[in-house]
């Protein structure tokens, strides 16, 4: 009895001590439009994440207004012709990592990992299915990706006559730098 | 040329160029300076988060795209991709903060944690923390 109790005692201190649960608040997530008439390009560095890797789930979340363009009329296209950014603040990406059995997040390395999940834009939520890679380094872990929208597929209308100035799929690009998840 | 085709040629010339450079003023409009705007509001940045940690919605409508001045201490400096300073700012919450994001070429070495410091900055909303971009200190 005594040994069990002292058994499950430990048990507790071992999954306390491992850190499962990662975090970042200063994420960035950027996409880039290139067309032959212009180059647009919006950054937003406030990114807040959640990695739990435990389960491989992660969670993303981003306020549109956060987005930072080098030209002051292309961020408020953005906000609010595109975007719409008053009635739709946010956009979430949750997802799985799919190939987590190969990841060893006890030691340093690289991996390649296959992401798929929910991702809304503009109020639409498409299943999607990226490709990214983690590094698993000392005091936490690195997550990037890079990938391909298509703005009509989230019911973002783009008029004619600037159609053309703005790409079919745009490259978002996704830097995350995580760390453990302190328990207080 | 008759005077009346004349004056009309020229009302049409001049209704061009000024369409003209209106679009080109609008296309190149830089964004707007912080450190010449007057601040539509200004709060401690432990009010600021306790409003969104009360009403998320009402908080929201009231700063949301405002530029807000705030007042409050260092808790941490964070450097991000592209060197992008965020400067931590300490509120009544352990786990909310507000967050001020300023443009890439600021200097992080006028920033120490536990120092008091105003900021301005234009509010992007709430995540998990309130947001702030485009700050400047003054």
């Amino acid at each position: 009895m005594k040994r069990t109790i002292i058994l499950i005692a430990f048990s507790f201190l071992f999954f306390a001590s491992n850190a499962q649960k990662y975090m970042t608040r200063n994420g960035y997530i950027g996409f880039y439009s290139h067309t032959a008439g212009e180059d647009i390009k919006g950054d937003n560095n406030q990114v807040a994440s959640i990695l739990d890797t435990s389960t491989g789930e992660f969670v993303f979340q981003v306020l549109i207004k956060s987005f930072h363009f080098e030209k002051a009329l292309m961020e408020e296209h953005f906000n609010e012709n595109y975007m719409e950014s008053e009635k739709f603040p946010k956009s979430t990406f949750k997802g799985k990592i799919m190939n987590l059995a190969s990841i060893d997040f006890s030691k340093s390395g690289n991996y390649d990992v296959t992401v798929e999940g929910d991702l809304n834009i503009h109020n639409v939520t498409n299943k999607v299915t990226v490709k990214g890679n983690i590094e698993v380094i000392s005091g936490g872990i690195n997550a990037n990706s890079k990938f391909n929208i298509v703005p009509e597929d989230y019911k973002i209308n783009i008029p004619g006559v600037v159609r053309d100035n703005i790409a079919k799929n745009l490259e978002v690009t996704v830097t995350m730098k995580y760390l453990p998840v302190e328990n207080k | 040329m008759k005077p009346s085709v004349k004056i009309s040629l020229f009302v049409v010339f001049f209704l061009a160029l000024s369409g003209i450079l209106i679009a080109l003023y609008l296309f190149n409009m830089q964004h707007k300076d912080l450190q010449k705007v007057k601040p539509d509001f200004i709060i401690s940045a432990v009010d600021l988060q306790k409003a969104f940690e009360e009403n998320e919605t009402s908080a929201a409508s009231t700063y949301v795209n405002k530029v807000l001045e705030v007042t409050g201490t260092i808790e941490s400096v964070k450097t991000g991709e592209n060197n992008v300073l965020s400067i931590v700012l300490k509120t009544g919450s352990d786990l909310s903060t507000v967050i001020c994001t300023f443009p890439p070429e600021t200097d992080p070495a006028k920033f120490t944690s536990g120092k008091q410091i105003t900021v301005r900055g234009e509010c992007s909303g709430f995540l998990m923390d309130v947001l702030l971009n485009n700050c400047v200190t003054l």
